[in-house]
Formats: C-alpha cells, sequence, structure tokens
C-alpha cells in the first residue's frame, strides 16, 4: 500500500486498531459536574489564572494569561461558576493548579466571542493580525505536544518559513480524531491552512495525509483543488509519520538540524485540528475551548471520537463510554508515545488526543541487550537506542549525551521492536533529566566561581 | 619497500603484545579508559623508537666492536631504558599532570615491561647492529622501524582494547570476571583475531 | 661443570663471536665492560640530573604527607575530585581535615597532626534515612514497571509510592554505595549498615527525594520523615507520616525540636537525645537508634549487618 509514497528512513508498523472508532462521526463529548480547566495545558510556563473562586464566568471568557513567552492564554470552556483554584492530577505528571468550574447548564457564549466575521476583513487581515489573534484565541498545537501556536507563528528574524505542512498523518494506533476531522471539515482545514501560508509568508502549503485514509486524502484533494500554492499528498503508512521532523524529511527530503527546529530549515508544521482551531478563531472568534478526542480501547465498551470541552475528567468520558471488565490500563493520548495514567481524575487538555482504555497485560521483566540491532534498523533519528539502553542503564549520561540522546523523540519505536523487552525510552528519558539536572547544577557551581576552587566547610 | 615490510609486520603481523604477548601488564593496567590508553601509547611509542635507536647504535658501534655484545648487551639495554623511562616519566609529569595521575604506576612500569627490551633484543636478533648483514644506516633505519612499529602495534592493540573495555561496562557478564580475568578472556580473543594475520607479510 | 667453568665457557664463546676472531681476552673483556657500563651510567646519571632540574616541579611536602595518610580511594567523598585534590586543597586553603569518610578519624587525626591543627577524633559520621514508609504503612498509587532506577521512577508522575517524599525503594542508594552498606529490605525500605557506612555522601547526592542525612553517631534521636505535606495529606498517604501534630514540640524541654513546614526538625546543637520526643509522637516517627544499635551489637556475632529494624522506639 505505501511503495513509491514518500517516507523517512526506519520506524515500523504496529496494528492499526483504528477500526473500532474509524467509523464513528465526531459527537458530541459528556458535560460533567465540574471541570478542572488545568493551568499547565501544555508545553511552556504555566499560565496565570485571572479569576478567583465565586467568579460567574461565560464560554470563550479569558480565565488565565499566558505565564511568559512561550505560555498561552485560557478560556472558559463553558459558562459557570469558578468553584476553586487548587491542585489537580495532571496527564503528564506535572504539579500544576487548576481552575475548577461548574457548569450552569447555558452554555452561554462570552461578548464577543462566537461572532462570524466578514470573509473580506479576513482576507484583509494582516500576517500580524492573523498571529494576534492566534495568541488571544489561547491556540496551542493540537497533535499532543501543545506549544503555543503564536510562538510557532512568530520564526526569529532571519528564519524563513517557505513551507507550511498540516499533519494529518495520525500515525499513532487507535486515534482517529484527526481522521474524522478531515473527512467532516475539510473545508475548515484548508481554510487554517491558508491563513497559516499567509501568517509566515510561505510560498506554499501541504497537507499530509497517510495512505490508511485515502477517503480523507480524496476529500481534501477536492478542496484544495485550484488554489494556488496548496497541495494535498498521500504519505506512507509507517510510524511515525506523523512525528514534525520525519514529515518534513518525507514531504521536503530536508533534515531538521541536531538540536535545531524545523523554522531552521524553512519548515513550519501544524496539526489538522490546529488548523481548524485557527479558522474558528478567525472566521468565528471562538477561542479554543473544545477538541476532537479518540476514546477507544479493547477494555471500552463503546469506542467513539467525542467532540470535548477542555477540562472534562477521563472519568466522565469513561462513565459515558463504558468501562469493559479486564481493563487494565489508562493512557492518555497514543499507546506509542502517550502517558500510562494512575486516576481517571486527570482533564482533557488542549493536546489530549485520545483516551485510551487497555486490557494488555504489564510487559514481562526485561533481560540484558543481545545486540540485534533492530532498534538501530528502525529509529528515525538515526540513533543507536541499544548503546543508549547500556549507557543509561550504567548510569553513564555524559556519554548519552554524546550519543545524541537529546535528539531522540521518545517515538518509542525502539522499545516495541525489542525482543528483551528493555524500557529503552525510559531510560533516555532519565538521561534527560540527569543531563538538564547536571547542566544547573554546572551553571549553579559556575555561579560559586568567585570563591577559590575547592573551598572546604571549615 | 623492505621498511615498511618491515614496519607493517612489526605492527600486526609480530604485534608485541597480542602475538608474541610482550607488554601485558600496562597493557592490562592503562586500558580500562580509552583516554589513559592512547597517552600511554604515545608515551611507549616515544621509550620504544628511542630505545631502539640508542640500544642499536651503542650496540653497533660501542658493543660489538670490543666484542662485549654477547654478555653485555642485556645489562646495557636495560640501563638504558630505565633511564628513558625515567626521563618521560619527568617530562610526562611536568607537561599533563592529568595523564601522570591516570598512568599511575603503570608509567615505571614500562622499565620493567618486556615489550621495550624485546623490541632492544628483537632488533639486536635480527642482525641489525651486525656490520655483516647490514650497512651502519640501513641497519639504524631497521632497527628505528622496528622500534617505532612495535610502539604503534602496542598502542594499536590497547586502543583496541581500551575501546572493548569500556564498552564492557555496560555489558552485564557475571560479576566473578569483572576486572582482569575479564581483560584476560577480551587480550585471548584478540589475539586470536589477530592471528588471521600470520604469514601475510 | 663447575659454575666457573661455566662462566669461562661463555666468556670464550663470546669473545670469538665477532667475526675474523680478534676479540680481546677474558680480561680486556671485563675491564671493558666494566668501563662501558661505568661510563654510560655515569652519563646518563648525568642526563637525569640534568632533566630532574628542567622538570622540575614545586610541590609541598605536607601535600605528599596528606595523601600518604589518606587511604588513596578516589572515592569523591569530601566532595572533591580525589585524594590528591583534597590533599591539595587542604595545605592550599584549609578545611575541615574529617571529611574523608574512608579515612575515618585515623586519617583526620593525621591530617590533624600534619597541618598543626586542633581536632576532636570522637565523632564518626553516618548516613542515615529519613523514611519509614514501608510497603504495608504507605501503599503504592499504582503498579510500576520500567527501569529498576529510583531516579528514573520518579520521572513517572511523582513516583509509584504514594506519597510523594518517601522512599521509592528501588535500590539506586544500595547501588551508589561504594561499601556495600546500603540494602534495600524486603519491607521496601534503604536499610544503611552503620558499621560499613563511611560517609562518602554518595546516596546523598544519588536519592531523588534527598532522603540521606549524614549525621554524627552521637546523634541517636531522629526524625523519621521528610514529607512536607500537611497532615491531613500525609495522613492519606502513608501511616507514619509527620502529620505535624506538635507534640514533640510540647514535649522537648530543650527547645530541640520544632516543627517547620509540616515536619519536625530537630535541631542537633540542643538536642540532648533525652527521648522525649520519641515517646509522645503519636505515628513513631520520631525514632532512638541507640536500642537498635545496642540490640545489633548483641547480635554481632551471627547477624548479617542489614538486618536493621525499622521501627526502634527506645
Amino acid at each position: 500500500m505505501s511503495f513509491g509514497l514518500p517516507t523517512f528512513p526506519g520506524g515500523f508498523h504496529p496494528p492499526d486498531r483504528k477500526a473500532p472508532s474509524a467509523g464513528c462521526a465526531i459527537a458530541p463529548g459528556p458535560m460533567p459536574e465540574r471541570l478542572a480547566v488545568s493551568l499547565a495545558q501544555g508545553l511552556g510556563a504555566p499560565s496565570r489564572p485571572v479569576v478567583a473562586a465565586g467568579d460567574r464566568v461565560l464560554r470563550g471568557q479569558l480565565i488565565a494569561e499566558p505565564g511568559g513567552f512561550v505560555s498561552a492564554a485560557l478560556h472558559a470552556p463553558t459558562s459557570g461558576q469558578v468553584q476553586a483554584i487548587g491542585e489537580c492530577p495532571h496527564p503528564a505528571g506535572l504539579r500544576a493548579n487548576a481552575i475548577y468550574l461548574v457548569p450552569d447548564g447555558a452554555d452561554q457564549w462570552a461578548p464577543g466571542t462566537n461572532v462570524p466575521a466578514s470573509e473580506d476583513a479576513v482576507a484583509a487581515s494582516k500576517p500580524k493580525e492573523i498571529v494576534e489573534k492566534v495568541r488571544a484565541a489561547g491556540l496551542v498545537g493540537m497533535g499532543g505536544a501543545a506549544f503555543p501556536t503564536h510562538v510557532k507563528l512568530s520564526p526569529p528574524a532571519g528564519k524563513a518559513i517557505d513551507t507550511v505542512i498540516v499533519n494529518g498523518c495520525e500515525c499513532e494506533p487507535y486515534l482517529t480524531a484527526d481522521h474524522r476531522l478531515m473527512l467532516e471539515r475539510p473545508a475548515d482545514i484548508v481554510k487554517g491552512l491558508r491563513l497559516l501560508v499567509r501568517a509566515v509568508g510561505a510560498a506554499r502549503g501541504i497537507i499530509a495525509v497517510e495512505a490508511n485514509k485515502p477517503d480523507a486524502h480524496e476529500r481534501l484533494l477536492r478542496e484544495v483543488r485550484g488554489i494556488e500554492g496548496l497541495a494535498c499528498r498521500m504519505v506512507a503508512v509507517k510510524y511515525p509519520q506523523g512525528a514534525e521532523k520525519q514529515l518534513i524529511k518525507a514531504l521536503l527530503d530536508r533534515e531538521v538540524p541536531s538540536g535545531g527546529l524545523p523554522m531552521d530549515i524553512g519548515a513550519l508544521v501544524q496539526n489538522v485540528g490546529t488548523a481548524v482551531a485557527v479558522t474558528e478563531a478567525l472566521y468565528f472568534n471562538r477561542p479554543l475551548t473544545e477538541r476532537v478526542v479518540t476514546v477507544s480501547g479493547e477494555g471500552l465498551e463503546r469506542p467513539a471520537n467525542l467532540l470535548c470541552r477542555i477540562g472534562v475528567p477521563y472519568k466522565a468520558l469513561l462513565a459515558a463510554q463504558g468501562v469493559r471488565p479486564g481493563a487494565r490500563r489508562l493512557v492518555s493520548g497514543g499507546p506509542m508515545m502517550g502517558l500510562a495514567q494512575w486516576t481517571a481524575d486527570v482533564p482533557v487538555l488542549k493536546g489530549t488526543s485520545g483516551v485510551l482504555v487497555l486490557s494488555t497485560p504489564p510487559p514481562p521483566d526485561w533481560s540484558a541487550c543481545i545486540n540485534c540491532g533492530k532498534c538501530v534498523e528502525s529509529c528515525p533519528t538515526y540513533l543507536m537506542p541499544n548503546r543508549l539502553s547500556k549507557l543509561g542503564e550504567f548510569r553513564r549520561f555524559e556519554d548519552m549525551a554524546a550519543h545524541h540522546a537529546l535528539d531522540c523523540i521518545e517515538c518509542g519505536v525502539c522499545t516495541w521492536q525489542c525482543p528483551a523487552k528493555r524500557p529503552i525510552v525510559h531510560w533516555i528519558r532519565q538521561g534527560k533529566n540527569e543531563l538538564r539536572l547536571a547542566k544547573l547544577k554546572a551553571e549553579a557551581a559556575k555561579k560559586k566561581a568567585e570563591t577559590p576552587e575547592g573551598v572546604l566547610p571549615q | 619497500m623492505d621498511y615498511l615490510r618491515l614496519f607493517f609486520g612489526v605492527i600486526f603481523v609480530t604485534n608485541f603484545v597480542l602475538a608474541q604477548f610482550l607488554g601485558l601488564c600496562p597493557f592490562l593496567g592503562v586500558s580500562r579508559k580509552q583516554s589513559s590508553a592512547m597517552g600511554m601509547g604515545v608515551a611507549v611509542i616515544f621509550v620504544m623508537t628511542l630505545a631502539s635507536v640508542v640500544c642499536h647504535l651503542l650496540l653497533r658501534h660501542v658493543l660489538t666492536p670490543l666484542g662485549l655484545e654477547g654478555f653485555l648487551q642485556v645489562s646495557v639495554f636495560i640501563l638504558v631504558i630505565a633511564a628513558l623511562v625515567q626521563f618521560v616519566e619527568m617530562v610526562i609529569k611536568k607537561s599533563s599532570p592529568g595523564l601522570y595521575m591516570a598512568l599511575g604506576i603503570y608509567l615505571p612500569l614500562i622499565t620493567t615491561n618486556c615489550a621495550v627490551l624485546g623490541v632492544a633484543a628483537l632488533n639486536s636478533a635480527n642482525g641489525f647492529a651486525d656490520p655483516k648483514q647490514f650497512g651502519a644506516i640501513d641497519g639504524l633505519l631497521r632497527a628505528t622501524v622496528q622500534g617505532a612499529g612495535g610502539g604503534v602495534g602496542f598502542m594499536l592493540g590497547m586502543y583496541l582494547m581500551s575501546s572493548i573495555r569500556e564498552d564492557m561496562e555496560g555489558a552485564p557478564y557475571p560479576p566473578s570476571l569483572k576486572g582482569f580475568p575479564i581483560a584476560f578472556v577480551i587480550t585471548a580473543s584478540m589475539a586470536l583475531a589477530f592471528l588471521g594475520f600470520s604469514g601475510m607479510l | 661443570m663447575t659454575g666457573f667453568a661455566l662462566l669461562q665457557a661463555v666468556l670464550a664463546a663470546s669473545a670469538e663471536a665477532p667475526a675474523g676472531g680478534s676479540g680481546p681476552g677474558p680480561g680486556a673483556v671485563i675491564g671493558w665492560g666494566a668501563g662501558v657500563l661505568g661510563v654510560l651510567g655515569a652519563a646518563l646519571g648525568l642526563l637525569l640530573y640534568v632533566a630532574s632540574r628542567a622538570f622540575a616541579i614545586k610541590t609541598d611536602p605536607k601535600v605528599d604527607e596528606i595523601l600518604a595518610a589518606l587511604p588513596g580511594a578516589n572515592c569523591g567523598g569530601c566532595g572533591l575530585a580525589g585524594c590528591a585534590a583534597y590533599a591539595e586543597t587542604l595545605v592550599k586553603s584549609g578545611g575541615a581535615v574529617n571529611l574523608c569518610g574512608p579515612g575515618g578519624t585515623a586519617a583526620a587525626a593525621k591530617i590533624a597532626a600534619i597541618l598543626g591543627v586542633a581536632f576532636d577524633s570522637a565523632d564518626r559520621r553516618v548516613s542515615v534515612l529519613a523514611c519509614r514508609g514501608t510497603a504495608q504503612f504507605a501503599p503504592a498509587k499504582y503498579e510500576y514497571s520500567g527501569v529498576r532506577d529510583c531516579r528514573a521512577a520518579a520521572l513517572v508522575h511523582d513516583g509509584p509510592k504514594a506519597c510523594r517524599w518517601g522512599c521509592l525503594g528501588l535500590g539506586t542508594c544500595a547501588a551508589a554505595c561504594p561499601f556495600g552498606a546500603i540494602s534495600m529490605g524486603a519491607d521496601g525500605l534503604a536499610h544503611v549498615a552503620e558499621e560499613l557506612c563511611m560517609a562518602c555522601s554518595k546516596c546523598v547526592t544519588v536519592c531523588p527525594r534527598s532522603l540521606f542525612r549524614l549525621a554524627s553517631e552521637k546523634q541517636t534521636v531522629r526524625v523519621a520523615c521528610a514529607s512536607h505535606d500537611p497532615g491531613k495529606e500525609t495522613n492519606r498517604v502513608c501511616k507514619v507520616g509527620c502529620i505535624a501534630c506538635r507534640r514533640c514540640e510540647k514535649s522537648c524541654k530543650f527547645e530541640a525540636i520544632k516543627v517547620v513546614e509540616n515536619l519536625a526538625a530537630i535541631d542537633y546543637g540542643k538536642c540532648k537525645n533525652c527521648g522525649a520526643c520519641v515517646k509522645v509522637c503519636p505515628r513513631g516517627i520520631i525514632v532512638n537508634w541507640r536500642a537498635a544499635r545496642k540490640a545489633r551489637k548483641a547480635r554481632a556475632a551471627d547477624s548479617s549487618p542489614a538486618q536493621e529494624p525499622a521501627e526502634a522506639a527506645s
């Protein structure tokens, strides 16, 4: 199916498991009794609340402002009352507060929001205005990492972007949210792409779709037909085709340099969900308050693609879709790069693409590396995961840096392939963390450099 | 051409540490890390070359005319080598204290190590100092080449060994083999591999 | 053949080696031999003398003396790069003489003598774990499978233990201890064998929860908890966590123990090891190791050092 289609070196083919939810049209998600809007929605500094307990808010109203340059605004997902601002478990294990909101059932939009803008006004808006509207709408990357979009759309001087890629690959097993979006809202995706292209002054825009979604590819092809500078291309079905560096390699045959970013080689990648959110923000003045989440897995009764408000606790989703007996694991995101959860109280974030209930047993105990090289063959970033796993096991973290552990995208292909069942990505993550701590320690030690070297306690 | 054959021959075919099993002490003692192994290798090349030259000159121009080479050559060689190593030790201590600390006791052990005496004795056994077999310059050049080649072969062996041993730190072999036992196993495997060169030159 | 005859034969043989048989007789050989060796020795000796002057490095003899007094393990426990670094720093800028764990009080006394400073030799330090949360008292919040390392486990949702301050029990400290003084008990906690501990502080650095403290052997009363969570939260996650009830504070006649940020903390400048706080603590968090140490010394003949009881109260 994928012969001759553009792709990247490495990677592998996990079982799809998309059948249970692929045919489910996007349906409205449950509205629980209380929403927990986490202040740490993704990468970057946590947002700062601008409301207090007891305040009444309307949907789309600003409830938290960016906490730094790399941070995003937060808007009330529905109208209601702020119950409290307190600690809330986070899917990524971060310690962050959340704004607890009790919906009043009216779902009323704030004034100025949900007001359609004229097509002419949008067509005439300048790039800077587009970026500002994106920032005001609190948009972040909806593919998972949730990087603030307005920062991505503002590359520093000297880093011009010539190609915008809209990522419709959705290479993770089980997830079908983007697929449904492409089938049901292709026009909005293309509108969003055109806005993005204009915002960064790119020459062209490409929508990438994996070959296992021919219906989506066809729909989008029809939408881009006749529009200059836009294209819709099919790429090979392989994990992790949807990883941005790998996608750029496949479509443009350019490689992001080690330690660099796509903007260094003139490319910008955004998820289809983000493109739709850009359309909503510019054409309808709707800040980001909801997203499509694939709720699936063998441990779930009724898989679905739900349009959920930000802040819906997973337990509301599980209650709505039914948990089967024998369910063992709750995962946020996809099974490859997603994070297992220990509580269902964690809320849906702007970057939550999936909530999976799996019934796979825990992996067997791992053993020594057998040096088979399967991981090296399939690493999409040209690393040597076997070497990295051994270095991590024996705590040789500086050597891990020398072997480019910091370039690892943590896709999990190596860990899946390993016949010895070694938790390779975990060692790499540990290595990255230890290197970060060592760097902080070195910087702190350098600050004390005015005292003579090796001064001892007296 | 002969010199090239001699040079590569002593590096691969008659490698001092892997084929002739001379100089095992620093080979096993300093080959835990690549950096100290390379440092030791450079020191050994220097000592071996200089020792080869000086010993050859003494043998050819002092001992042989006096007819003393039969019984005095070993004593003279050792005297020269000991002085040379002391000299090298002083130089390293001054110029690179880090390397000095890393080599530790193994630096003066170049003196008692049979590889350096071995190369001097090998030069002598090959007849380089014999006026009947080789001319003065020819013999000197051969001795130098063999000495330098011996050192390079030693460094090659140490570099390979240290690379393997560094990697072994990440390998789950039985703890009872930790340290010298596994080093000997590795050396034996390497020696077997180098056997493949025999008969080539 | 006699030895002398052997020698004669060797000399004769070597005398014949040069072609043309123009070799000197045995007497001349010995004479020339001695001469050559003598001249060579003198020349090389001169060369070495010159070199030793040219490449001389000034070292303070005190550094060498201290280096000789140190064990040479280069463990880095003193906080410097090795024994040589510690010796040089001591001579150059002074400092505490008892930082060498492996050297112990013997090395410290010798160093003090070399440097001419005073030193009280009765103070041995050992590492102590500030946690009593065994698997029984402090349950896990999820089933963990992954890298068997506490620092790696701490990255996953703050570790598998419900209490985010407590000992994770995966043995990173035991692996890091160069003296084998730490072992992981069946209860899921690290146990320090005080006799083997050299206070090199590797466990202190490596524990992701910073649960180890280097304490003087004389400080037998210790708080075995590190949780700064408010009492209600601590109670939820651990049966033996400090709930900041302040009974210990009220019981202390010397004002040595205070509850700071929801955790009892002892000021060892004031603590007299009386054990009053140990008696009143409702959770048994404050522990007096004196009784445990006595019991261990009594069993010293056959027990393994690792079996240190976790709940020892006087």
